[in-house]
Order: C-alpha cells, then sequence, then structure tokens
C-alpha cells in the first residue's frame, strides 16, 4: 500500500524521542544548553503540528479543511508490524485527534519553558520529558489498538518517573500512587482489547465498511482482499484496527455475543465497562480520582501542566474515540452511568475544592470538576424516537470536546501560574498568601484571566465547553441538567475565594516577601500564549469547531444511525413475529457491494427500550417478546 | 432605516469596549499618572451617547411619539415582524383621553396594537457556535425600548464618567487608604489606580449595551455574566480592603445562584424550542427561517395571545407525559422563573437581595452607575424585554417577589445610617416597585420607573458622593447642616429626593417620579380590583411610598439641616469642584422633567408624554390585553384598565397622601424636631433591632447555606482522604503485607531455605573434600595409582557388560 504519510507521521511521533538520544550525548554539565536543546525539538514540533492545519500546505502529513474530507480520518498510513497477529504500524488523524494533537504539542513545549527552574538531574529529566511527548502524541495518532496501547504506556513510565524523582516531599508516594492506578486501568484496557480482539471477524463487513476501516484502500482491492481471505482457509480474520472495530461494533453482531454465560452480558458491555474504567481513571472521574491531587501537589510545575493539559485528555479521548464507537449498544445502556459519573465529579469536585488549603489541591480538584464536563457532556445520548434528532447530543460532544481543549489551555495555565509562586516563596497554603496585585501586577492580571477562564466567564475559552454541555443535559435529563448547572455557583466560589485568598488583600502573609518579584520574561512568554488562547478560543470558538465538529458530529451520526437501525429492527422484528434468519458466517463473504446494514439480524424487541427514550408499542405482546428474545443475542444484554 | 439603527448602536457598543482595550495596553502612559485613560473612556461612552441619541431621534422620526404628529407610518418602508405594513400604534393618543372611557369594551386603544405588530429590528452580527438546527449568534433586537434604554444609560454613564474624572482624583497620586491597616500598625500606602477605574468602567458600558441590544437570550446572558464580572471589580475596587473583596465576592456568587436559576430557563427554551433568538433566525436573504421565541408563545395568526409553544409540547410528548399540554405548560413556567431568576439576583430582590447594600463598598460613581442606575436595572429590562413569554402564574411570581422587596428593603431603610447603604435599600425598594409593576400587568408602568429612577437614584448617589467627598465619611451621624456649606449638592439632592417620592401636585404635573409610582399603583389597584386575594399587594405597594418618603427624607434632613454633628468635619467640608456638580445639574434636569407630557394641550394626562409614548410602542405584542393563567386563577389586566379616571385618581390621591404622611414624619423627627428620634427608637426597641440587623438576612444565609456548604466541602474532601484513599492505602498495605509475608514463609524458608541448605552442602562437601588436600606428593601419587586402578577397573567390567 502506498503510505505517502508515514514518514512525516513517524517522524512527527518519533523526533523528541530521537532527539532526547541527541541530548543523552550532550555533556551533564552544560544544563543551559540541555534545556534549549529541549526547548527547540518541543517547539519544532509545534511548529510542524501547526503546519499541518495551514491551509494549501502540500507535502507531508496535513490536516486538510477541504469540505469533503474534514470529517474523515486524514493522512493515514499503514504498515504491518506484527502480521502473525493482524497489528499495524497504523495512524491518521481527524478532527477529534487533530486538535488534541496540536494542545499535546503546544502545552510540551510551554512545559519545557516552564522548566528552567529544574536544576537537578537535567540531562536525565529532559530525556524522559521527550520520551513523554513522544509517547503522548502517539496515542492521539494510533489507530491500531495495540499502538495505541503500546504508546499509552509508553507514556507511563518517563510520568512515573519525572513524578518520583522531581517531584515534592511525598513524591514516591504520588508516583507509585499514579502509577499504579494506571497501571490499573491499562490493564483492564488490556483485557478488552483483547476480549474485542478475539471476537472480531472484519470478513463480515461490507466492502464500504472495509474501505471506511481502511483495510483496503478501494473496491477492487476489497474484492481481491476478500479472495485471498476465501483462499486463506475459514480462519477468522482477527483485528486491533481501531476503525473496523468500529464498523464491526456498529454493523456486526460480533460483539453482542454474551460474554461468558449463556444469558449474560454481552461482550461490548463489558469492553465497554472495562474500557470505561480504564479511561476514566486517567479522566479522572470521581471515585476513581484520588491519584489526581496527590500527583499534581507532588509534581514539579512543568509536569503538572503535562498532567493537567494533556494526559487527563487521553480519557476523554479514548471514551470518544473508542468507547462509544466500539460498543454504541453498551453505550446507549449505560448512557446514565457515564453521565451519571459526569455530574458527580463536577459536584464533587467542586465541593473538594471549596475546601482545601493548598492552592495547587485546589486546582487540582477544580480540573476534576471541570473534566466532569467532559464525560457529561459525551455521554448525553438524547436522540430519540421517532425523530432521532442528534443535534443536541452533537452539541454535548461538541462542548465536550471543546471542553478539553480549552480545559488543556486554562489548567495549565493555572498551574503554571500557581509554579510561579511557588518558585518564588517556595510555599501554597492560600491563607498565607494576599496582596500580590501590588507586587505582582501584570503576573496578577493573568492569573485573573486564566482563573476566570476556568470559571467559565463569556469571552473566555472555558464558557463556551461548559454552557454547551450544560444546555445539551436537558433533552437527557432534567434532574441532572440541573445538578450540573449548579456547579455554576460552586466553581464560583471556590475560584472567586481562592483569588481572593491569594491576590487580593493588603499585604503578604507568608514567609519569604522579600521574594515576590514581576515575573520574569520567560515566565512571562509561557503565560501570554495561554491568555491569548483562552480569549481567542472564547471570543471565536469556530476556530476550533471548524477543525473538530465535523469529525465529533460523524461519530454522532454514526451512533445515531445505529441507533435508528436498532428501532427500525424492533419493528421490524415485532412485525415478523418470531420469524428469524439464521445467519452464518459463510454468508456473510461476500456481500453485495453497497448494502450499508449488512447482514444484521432482524431483532427482537426489546423492552428495555424505556418508554421515554422509544416510543413503545403497546400492541406488542409481552411473552412473545421474551421467546424471542432467547434466540437472539442482540436482544439478550438490555435487560428489563 | 434598520441598517442605520443597528449600525449607530453597534457603533455606540463597541465605543466602550475599545476604550478598554486602549486602557488595557496603554493606561497608565496615557497622561500624567493615567489621566488620559479618564478622557479615552469618556470621549467614548460621550460618542456612544452622541450616537444613542442620534439613533433614537432617526426612531421618532420614523416612528414619531404620538398619532398625532405622524399620521403616516406606511412611509416608513422597512421590514418589521412580519412584514406587515405597521401601523401606527398612537392612535388612541390623538384620540386622548376620552378615548379610554368608552373603549371599554373592546380593551380600550388595544385595538390599536393587538392587530398589527410592534416595530423591532433584528438579525445577526456573528454566530459563535452552531450545530445542526441549533446556533447561538450575537445579534440584535432593536425596538423603542432598546433606543430609549441606550440613550438612558450612555447619558448616565457620560455623566458618570465626568462626575467620577472629579472624584477619582485622588487615585492620580500614591494613596494613603484610611481603612486598611497594616500589620505594622500603618495605614497602608499604594500607588493611585485612576486608570484602571476607567478602565473598568468601560468594560462595564460595554457589558450594559451589550444586554440593552442583545438578540437572543443567550446573548444577554453571555453580557449578564460580564456585567457582573465588571460590578465584581468595581465593587472589589479597593482591593486591599477585605470587605470591599468579600463584598465582591458575594456579589459575584449570589448573582451566580440567580444564573444558575437562568440557566435552567435556558435550558428550559433551548431543549424544547431550539432557539434564544428574541425576533427569530434569518437566513442570508433576510427571511425568517426559525421564528423567535415570541412568535413561538405569542403567534400572530393567534393574535399574540399566550399560548404553550408547539416546541414544548413536542418536548413534553417525548418525555412520555400522558398530558403533554400540562406538562408543555409547565415548561413554559418553568422557562418563565428560570429566566425571573437570573433577574432576581441581578436586580437584587428578595430573597438575593443581599448583596447590594454591601455592594456599596465601591467607589461611589460605581455604585450610581452600576447598582442604581444600570445593572441591576438590566434585571428589570430583561423581565421587560421576555415579558411575552412570561405565563400569569410566573407575573404573580413577580408581583409577589417584588412586593415582599419594595416593602424589607423601605423598612430597612428607615434604620440605617449610612448614606449610601439608605440608598441602597431604597434602590432595592424601587427595583422592587419595577418587578411589582410588571407583575401586574404593567409593563409600561414598570419600564417608565426604571428610566424615571435612573435618573433621579443616580443623581442621589452622585450627590452622596458628593457629600462623602467634602466630609470624608459615610455616617450621616457625623453630617448635619451641609445645606450651608454644598447648596448646589444639597438642592439638586431635594430634586431627587423629591423626585423619588412622587411629588407632583394630583392629576396636574408632578416630577418625574410622579408620573411612574403613580402609574404603578394605578396598575396595582387595577390588578386587585381584578383578583381581590391579592389586593393586599396595593396596600403594601402604598404604604412602602410612605416609608419612601420618610428615609428620603430622613436622609435629607439628617445631612444637610439641622446643626453640624461633627464641627471638624463639617467645617473642612465645600462644595465639589464643577466638574462633579454639573452632571448633578444634568441629572436633576432629567429627574424632573423626563417623563412629562410634552403637549401643552394634554399637559395633564400622564399618558401623554412623549416617554410613555415611546414605551408604548415598544409594548411586548398580545400583552395590551386581558390574559389569564390556567394553573391559578390570575388575570393579568390589560394596563390601560388603568389609565380610567376612578381607578387613576384613586390611586393618585393615595400615593399623594400616604407621600405627604411619610414626608410630615420625617419632617416631625429630624426638622422640627417635635419628636425625639431616640425616644420613637426605644418605645419600638425590637422592631428597630429587627430593621437594624436586616430582617437576620445576613446571618439566616449565613447559617442556612453558606456553612453547610463549606461543611459538606469539608466533608468531601475528609471522605477523598479518609474514605477513598484510606481505602487506597489500605489495599497497598494489604497487599505488602502479604507479599511481605509471602516473601519470608515461601521465598525465606522453602526457595531461600532450599538454596541456602544447598550451598551449606556444597560448603560442607568442600571443606570435607579440603583434607585430602594435604599437598605431600606421594600421596597424591598414591591417590592416582588408585584413581587410575579404579577407572581401568571400571571401564574394563563396568562398560563391556
Amino acid at each position: 500500500m502506498d503510505n505517502p504519510y508515514l514518514w512525516p507521521l513517524t517522524m512527527l511521533v518519533f523526533f523528541p524521542a530521537a532527539a532526547s538520544l541527541v541530548v543523552l550525548l550532550l555533556p551533564r554539565d552544560s544544563q543551559e544548553l540541555i534545556k534549549r536543546v529541549s526547548l527547540f525539538v518541543t517547539a519544532l514540533v509545534f511548529i510542524a503540528t501547526v503546519v499541518m492545519a495551514l491551509p494549501g500546505f502540500t507535502g507531508g502529513a496535513h490536516f486538510s479543511l477541504a469540505e469533503d474530507a474534514v470529517a474523515q480520518m486524514q493522512s493515514v498510513f499503514q504498515v504491518s508490524w506484527i502480521p502473525s497477529f493482524n497489528i499495524q504500524y497504523f495512524m491518521g488523524l481527524d478532527g477529534i485527534s487533530f486538535p488534541l494533537l496540536v494542545l499535546t504539542s503546544f502545552v510540551g513545549m510551554l512545559a519545557m519553558g516552564a522548566s528552567w527552574p529544574i536544576t537537578k538531574h537535567v540531562k536525565a529529566y529532559c530525556v524522559l520529558f521527550l520520551l513523554l511527548e513522544t509517547g503522548m502524541l502517539g496515542v492521539f495518532l494510533a489507530l491500531d489498538f495495540f499502538l495505541f496501547y503500546v504508546f499509552w504506556e509508553v507514556m507511563l513510565l518517563p510520568m512515573y518517573f519525572l513524578i518520583g524523582v522531581w517531584g515534592g516531599p511525598r513524591r514516591e508516594y504520588a508516583a507509585i500512587k499514579f502509577f499504579l492506578y494506571t497501571l490499573l486501568g491499562s490493564v483492564l484496557m488490556l483485557i478488552a482489547i483483547l476480549m474485542l480482539y478475539f471476537n472480531s471477524d472484519i470478513r463480515a463487513l461490507s466492502d464500504e465498511q472495509l474501505i471506511a476501516a481502511h483495510v483496503v484502500p478501494d473496491q477492487p482491492a476489497a474484492l481481491a482482499w476478500r479472495a485471498e481471505k476465501v483462499a486463506a482457509a475459514d480462519l477468522p480474520s482477527h483485528t486491533f484496527n481501531i476503525l473496523a472495530l468500529q464498523q464491526l461494533g456498529q454493523h456486526t453482531d460480533q460483539f453482542s455475543k454474551s460474554a461468558f454465560t449463556e444469558s449474560g452480558k454481552s461482550i461490548q458491555w463489558w469492553a465497554f465497562v472495562l474500557l470505561f474504567i480504564g479511561f476514566v481513571i486517567k479522566v479522572p472521574s470521581v471515585p476513581v480520582h484520588t491519584w489526581l491531587p496527590d500527583a499534581h501537589v507532588e509534581a514539579p510545575t512543568p509536569i503538572s501542566m503535562i498532567l493537567a493539559g494533556v494526559l487527563l485528555k487521553m480519557g476523554g479521548y479514548g471514551i470518544i474515540r473508542i468507547c462509544y464507537p466500539i460498543c454504541p449498544e453498551a453505550a446507549y445502556d449505560l448512557a446514565w452511568v457515564v453521565c451519571f459519573i459526569g455530574v458527580l465529579s463536577m459536584v464533587y469536585g467542586a465541593f473538594a475544592a471549596l475546601a482545601q488549603k493548598d492552592f495547587k489541591r485546589m486546582v487540582a480538584y477544580s480540573s476534576v470538576s471541570h473534566m466532569g464536563y467532559v464525560v457529561l457532556g459525551l455521554g448525553v445520548w438524547s436522540a430519540v424516537s421517532p425523530s432521532f434528532n442528534g443535534d443536541y447530543w452533537k452539541m454535548g460532544m461538541n462542548g465536550a470536546m471543546f471542553q478539553m481543549i480549552a480545559h488543556g489551555i486554562s489548567s495549565a495555565g493555572m498551574f503554571f501560574l500557581v509554579g510561579v509562586i511557588y518558585d518564588r516563596v517556595h510555599h501554597r497554603e492560600l491563607d498565607k498568601f494576599g496582596g500580590l496585585f501590588a507586587k505582582m501586577p501584570v503576573y496578577s492580571g493573568m492569573a485573573m484571566l486564566i482563573f476566570f477562564a476556568g470559571l467559565g466567564l463569556p469571552g473566555l475559552c472555558g464558557f463556551i465547553g461548559e454552557v454547551l454541555v450544560v444546555l445539551s443535559v436537558w433533552n437527557f435529563s432534567i434532574v441532572l441538567a440541573v445538578v450540573s448547572a449548579f456547579v455554576v455557583i460552586l466553581t464560583a466560589a471556590y475560584i472567586l475565594w481562592a483569588l481572593q485568598r491569594v491576590y487580593l488583600g493588603a499585604e503578604y502573609k507568608g514567609p519569604h516577601p522579600e521574594a515576590l518579584t514581576p515575573i520574569t520574561p520567560r515566565e512571562w512568554s509561557i503565560a501570554v500564549p495561554l491568555c491569548i488562547f483562552a480569549i481567542v478560543l472564547g471570543v471565536y470558538p469556530q476556530a476550533l469547531f471548524n477543525y473538530m465538529s465535523p469529525s465529533v458530529d460523524q461519530t454522532v451520526d454514526a451512533l445515531i444511525q445505529w441507533q435508528e437501525r436498532q428501532v427500525a429492527e424492533d419493528v421490524a422484528g415485532k412485525k415478523k413475529g418470531g420469524e428469524k434468519q439464521a445467519v452464518t458466517i459463510d454468508e456473510r463473504k461476500l456481500p453485495k457491494p453497497g448494502q450499508q446494514s449488512f447482514r444484521v439480524p432482524p431483532i427482537a424487541p426489546s423492552a428495555s427500550w424505556s418508554p421515554s427514550r422509544v416510543t413503545p408499542d403497546p400492541s406488542y405482546p409481552a411473552i412473545q417478546e421474551s421467546a424471542v428474545e432467547k434466540n437472539n443475542p442482540i436482544a439478550l444484554n438490555r435487560g428489563t | 432605516m434598520e441598517s442605520i439603527l443597528s449600525n449607530l448602536l453597534l457603533i455606540a457598543w463597541l465605543l466602550p469596549l475599545a476604550s478598554f482595550c486602549v486602557i488595557l495596553f496603554f493606561g497608565p502612559r496615557l497622561g500624567a499618572a493615567g489621566r488620559g485613560a479618564a478622557y479615552v473612556a469618556t470621549g467614548a461612552i460621550g460618542g456612544g451617547f452622541v450616537l444613542s441619541l442620534i439613533s433614537l431621534l432617526t426612531w421618532i422620526g420614523t416612528h414619531g411619539v404620538s398619532g398625532g404628529h405622524h399620521p403616516d407610518a406606511a412611509e416608513a418602508s422597512h421590514v418589521s415582524l412580519s412584514n406587515h405594513v405597521p401601523q401606527d400604534v398612537f392612535h388612541f393618543a390623538a384620540e386622548s383621553k376620552d378615548s379610554h372611557s368608552h373603549d371599554d369594551t373592546h380593551h380600550g386603544h388595544g385595538h390599536g396594537h393587538s392587530s398589527g405588530p410592534k416595530d423591532a429590528y433584528f438579525g445577526d452580527w456573528y454566530t459563535l457556535v452552531d450545530f445542526g438546527r441549533l446556533k447561538i449568534t450575537i445579534g440584535y433586537y432593536v425596538d423603542a425600548l432598546t433606543v430609549l434604554m441606550f440613550t438612558m444609560v450612555t447619558l448616565i454613564a457620560s455623566c458618570i464618567h465626568f462626575y467620577a474624572m472629579g472624584y477619582m482624583h485622588e487615585e492620580l497620586h500614591d494613596v494613603t487608604d484610611h481603612e486598611v491597616t497594616l500589620s505594622n500598625g500603618e495605614h497602608l500606602h499604594r500607588k493611585g489606580r485612576y486608570y484602571r477605574f476607567f478602565q473598568y468602567l468601560s468594560l462595564f458600558c460595554f457589558s450594559m449595551l451589550g444586554i440593552v441590544i442583545a438578540g437572543n437570550i443567550a446573548m444577554t446572558f453571555v453580557f449578564w455574566e460580564l456585567v457582573g464580572i465588571c460590578s465584581y471589580f468595581l465593587i472589589g475596587f479597593y482591593i486591599e480592603r477585605k470587605s470591599a473583596s468579600t463584598a465582591a465576592n458575594k456579589a459575584f456568587i449570589v448573582n451566580r445562584v440567580g444564573d444558575f436559576g437562568m440557566i435552567i430557563g435556558l435550558m428550559a427554551l433551548w431543549g424544547s424550542l431550539g432557539t434564544f433568538s428574541f425576533g427569530g433566525e434569518k437566513n442570508a436573504a433576510g427571511e425568517i427561517i426559525k421564528p423567535g421565541i415570541f412568535a413561538q408563545a405569542r403567534a400572530a395568526e393567534d393574535d399574540y395571545a399566550l399560548k404553550t409553544p408547539a416546541g414544548m409540547l413536542k418536548r413534553a410528548e417525548e418525555m412520555g407525559a400522558e398530558d403533554p399540554e400540562h406538562i408543555g405548560h409547565l415548561l413554559l413556567i418553568v422557562a418563565g422563573l428560570g429566566i425571573f431568576c437570573g433577574c432576581v439576583g441581578k436586580s437584587a430582590q428578595f430573597p438575593l437581595h443581599v448583596w447590594l447594600p454591601d455592594a456599596m463598598e465601591g467607589p461611589t460613581p460605581v455604585s450610581a452607575l452600576v447598582h442604581s442606575a444600570t445593572m441591576v436595572a438590566a434585571g428589570v429590562f430583561l423581565v421587560g424585554r421576555f415579558y411575552p413569554m412570561f405565563t400569569p402564574e410566573v407575573l404573580l411570581t413577580i408581583a409577589i417577589i417584588g412586593c415582599i422587596t419594595l416593602f424589607m428593603a423601605a423598612t430597612i431603610a428607615i434604620t440605617a445610617t449610612d448614606i449610601k447603604r439608605v440608598l441602597a435599600y431604597s434602590t432595592l425598594s424601587q427595583l422592587g416597585y419595577m418587578m411589582f409593576a410588571l407583575g401586574v400587568g404593567g409593563w409600561v408602568a414598570g419600564m417608565l420607573h426604571l428610566i424615571t429612577h435612573a435618573f433621579f437614584k443616580s443623581l442621589l448617589f452622585m450627590c452622596s458622593g458628593s457629600v462623602i467627598h467634602a466630609v470624608h465619611t459615610n455616617e450621616m451621624t457625623e453630617m448635619g447642616g451641609l445645606r450651608r456649606k454644598m447648596p448646589i449638592t444639597a438642592y439638586t439632592m431635594l430634586v431627587g429626593c423629591l423626585a423619588i417620592m412622587g411629588a407632583g401636585v394630583p392629576t396636574i404635573v408632578g416630577l418625574s417620579g410622579y408620573y411612574s409610582k403613580d402609574a404603578i399603583l394605578a396598575q396595582a389597584l387595577h390588578f386587585g380590583k381584578n383578583n381581590a386575594t391579592w389586593d393586599v399587594m396595593f396596600y403594601v405597594a402604598a404604604a412602602g411610598a410612605a416609608v419612601t418618603a420618610f428615609y428620603m427624607f430622613r436622609l435629607w434632613f439628617l445631612t444637610f439641616i439641622g446643626e453640624p454633628r461633627d464641627p471638624h468635619r463639617y467645617d473642612h467640608a465645600h462644595e465639589s469642584p464643577r466638574v462633579m456638580w454639573m452632571p448633578l445639574v444634568v441629572l436633576a434636569f432629567f429627574a424632573i422633567f423626563v417623563a412629562m407630557p410634552a403637549d401643552i394641550e394634554n399637559f395633564t394626562d400622564p399618558t401623554a408624554s412623549p416617554m410613555v409614548q415611546l414605551l408604548e410602542q415598544a409594548r411586548p405584542d398580545g400583552t395590551g390585553l386581558d390574559f389569564s393563567g390556567q394553573l391559578a386563577a390570575i388575570t393579568m389586566p390589560a394596563e390601560h384598565g388603568s389609565h380610567a379616571e376612578e381607578i387613576h385618581l384613586a390611586a393618585g390621591m393615595i400615593a399623594f397622601g400616604t407621600a405627604m404622611f411619610g414626608l410630615l414624619l420625617a419632617s416631625c423627627l429630624y426638622w422640627w424636631r417635635i419628636l425625639n428620634p431616640e425616644e420613637v427608637r426605644s418605645m419600638f426597641a425590637p422592631i428597630y433591632r429587627f430593621l437594624r440587623n436586616k430582617w437576620w438576612f445576613d446571618e439566616l444565609y449565613e447559617t442556612i447555606f453558606i456553612r453547610p456548604t463549606i461543611f459538606c466541602g469539608r466533608c468531601v474532601a475528609q471522605f477523598d482522604q479518609r474514605g477513598i484513599d484510606w481505602m487506597i492505602n489500605g489495599l497497598a498495605s494489604c497487599t505488602r503485607t502479604f507479599t511481605s509475608g509471602f516473601d519470608r514463609w515461601i521465598d525465606k524458608i522453602f526457595v531461600d531455605g532450599f538454596v541456602n541448605w544447598v550451598a551449606a552442602r556444597t560448603f560442607a562437601i568442600g571443606i570435607w573434600l579440603r583434607k585430602p588436600q594435604t599437598g605431600r606428593l606421594r600421596q597424591y601419587v598414591v591417590f592416582i595409582v588408585i584413581g587410575t586402578m579404579a577407572m581401568y577397573i571400571v571401564a574394563t567390567f563396568g562398560l563391556t557388560n
């Protein structure tokens, strides 16, 4: 297969790792040089990601905003990596991953700039930092589940050391906690990956679906591919291809078989739960969030920026890229759980932030609260029969994605700004500040701006994400909507209270008052870009939505089409009574091209399409329903 | 026409933003110590005023202020709500008063505007976000109310900018803040922040005008929050003072409580109607592709009668409601109550009124502009704007809340001694009147009071600022007799007091407050006559008028009359500079004349006033008629009914009587000293304490809201550490114990034991084997011989077998 994007994307991802080898060769004593080289590398990566977005840029990987391509995966390449397991070196970009990629390189660059105060083992620090960046970029680009997993783990280790070696007094505890939590998540993810892998068989996909999943480039190739598969005996063709798994999850019932027992939960239910736990640990949501405050408090400032700015986003990214598209049925069933966890995190995080005495810890809990919006926005599956109006859900999901970027900017900014005063006075106790406005006016002004962005003030980036998410919830659940709206009060309370204690007031109450000097140009040049982005995204959100919403909308549309098919099949199944079509794998082999929803057996109506979501048909007898259900795998796991 | 108006107002709106940006970046460098910032900001808002005035005149040029002057409205070839040729809505004014009496059968002049839509221009400038059919935009909705409010806000803001140039001059150089004592016992010294004050003022003006021009409710919300944050900055202008920053926090957070409700209202609208637009969403060709929220609730084909919008009925069906009609109606009520919640916060109505008195920590120009004339009135403005969507049930709620507020605040004002706080409570009370008026169906009355109040209350605040500027205290107990030292301030303030009291000659002429207050009371009486259960509200409002007159004149007498109670302060007092008293005179002029009829022939007819007529043009479609509630037995009487002779006269006489009573009482106590205030106070000691402690609202909220919230926060934080982390750490230590046990028993005893045993054996064997290593050559030869022989034997016999 022709892979024009192989080298550009590979270079983008592995450039920091390669550069880390160069850094290794630099003399240990020239700290300044090492930092400069690392900063240069991160800046190059940032420039590369920005250049990709420039219109008319040709050559190398690019992200096109052209009308027809914008929602699709772009710059895709795949190379066989471990052929015996169908593992591929497979990457690509779309409107969901691209903004996160830019965010990663942007925050990475700023965090490197914020690393100047680090003086301990600078070389090792920079090497690990660059490795971390490779891992983060890889996660957002990988389209092969195995590759995704590898990058996920690659990112974990440098992070562990960066917290554990360069952190505060309780760094070891925090690092181990972070590591174990995340490892637990990855193990669950691994189980889910293997479950999905061994139950997948891409031969069931139609030609269109194969092309959409980038298994084959075009129609003739699909035929050839199929012929090859037929020739290669009747073995199932498992896959790690995330796009193919999405197609399988949405168009076939391969993941709807029950996982363990005859009538237990389906494979995709289990896969969804395992993946969701794995991702939600990263987000993090209550109740698996407690690694975050410790990790943030102990991590050095730049690492906190990376943690809050990028790492947390991987959880949200995983949910929108993997959980929902691959396991739509489970996602639909568990939409309430997802939203509840989102709202719980919002409320819980806000209350906890209110009670914190440590500045950084307060910001950490505000992250928990703000990331709750992301989970909530992703989960508001409010399209219902008969209209299947997905606009509100689109708004929620777009809002959630926007919130991820906005939070990446505001929280990275908040941690940086806390770090600025920590570098000066070496404490973070909220009650022992005060009067910073008089001593560091420019800094305080920028801090106000960033904190107000976190508070969700209109005109700044936090507002758009929050308001879109909150507005989208009403049609999903009024109760959750009211609770999520309530959080605006708490958010205002904890942020304003903290601002009052730190920046306002007549005089500084803590130690080292003489150290409170105005910010340096280096600090200024890190904070200003964050402030500018906070304003630009708040005033001109389309700048982001232009890139993002086509892909997000496409994701939502695919899910809603899935749902429509389900309901249509429910109705069809009801009309046909108990008639079933036994379909074996052989029938799948050569589907007619152009067939959209190939080979999904008619589905029995199920009682769990609750009345509030799907108009029930009272004429349908309940007895018949249960009789049909027994023989129908898709209907099995909706519960009643 | 439409493009002229919208562009004029757009520029007027953006000028303060430009000023804000200029001062933000170049503030300290503008002239000496940032003096130029004041000119930039004042120039911007002054320019805004000129543009607003032009647009007001343009509006009047097209639409006229009355039917008599402008018979041929058809020539105005603009696009109106549904492309009808707009009818001139003011036939009734030309027909003059007598039309009222004989029009009862068909709702008075209702025939004038129940059939034809009112004129409004709307459109979008900028799309913030859009998803499928959903769209959030920045746009405009221009009707007579918008233009009037624009002119009013920019005029008052210009006056206050001028005034602030004088008032804030201390900030031009280093300041010693006597209210802040540092830990070393000294007062705080700091740099002046003159330019910053004007920077905030400009941002505020921009945000406020954004609310006024907003073309949809989401945009209103955006600027709603922005005025909130400006108010936060301005209240907390003296950031070093703990009281100021606390008051700023309080203001913002209490407002957020209101916004919480507002968001719910927004969600209810958004979730079912799918638009926020007031007028409707247009496509590129200017055709309406989606009707606005008003048109959805009051459609032209229904004669603008309120009905539950189809979207809400559909939503109710989707929710699986058995009775979609009922649930849909509830949704409409929720939307209305939610939006009103936001207004309760912003306009400081009971029960969210507690922030406004504390907001007086800000500099006095701020109190005059933000916390009396404009921002706090934004809540009332929004109720007026959103009026077509309110069901009678919601309107009744609004009336009750307004009624409670107007009375409660007025009573607290009686005992306050801080001059600004008296005015703050008076503002609360007057805002209560406006809400009350809107709630009982008096749209024009409420809006008229909004405008008249803006003039006289900003005048009163600026006068009090002038006094404070002269005597450097807020306490009225340390003033007295200042009339002689600062006559201009004293007499302009007297005008303000008379205006707020509603002074006038009944049925003939009066100051601005006379017209608006009479209209409110008349409509309240009218409402009471239609809804006998609720007629008590009229009496409360009338009693409130007496209290208003009492506390205002108490303030005036205590400040300006009698002997100086603090001779030292009195000696240093002086009239304010011209830049400060000129705005007072301007505002006093408006406080007198703003609501007065301009037409000599109809001089005694209050409805003939141009202001009333303009407002009448802006009246939302369909609200000029009676309408009744579905859930509660309420009839919202059409406002024109209150112009009926018997109602208006009765209300006017009662208002006059109560106001005179209040004035006399105040004169007895504080001027003629017939009664001794001390004795009266001790006579009513429990009531005095109750009022003096502001009905104990702060303490109550502290107990039932703030403490539980903080407690809850602590619980959550503790749960995090003691609950979840305890479990996690416990799990970790269990694992560790287990593995170390594992280590001890399995590894140490079995594995290590075995390995060590092997090692020990090996060692022992080695020791044992060492014994033959004697070093003697002969012995070795013997071993070799024996060994060789043994191998030979083994090789011979063992292997051959």
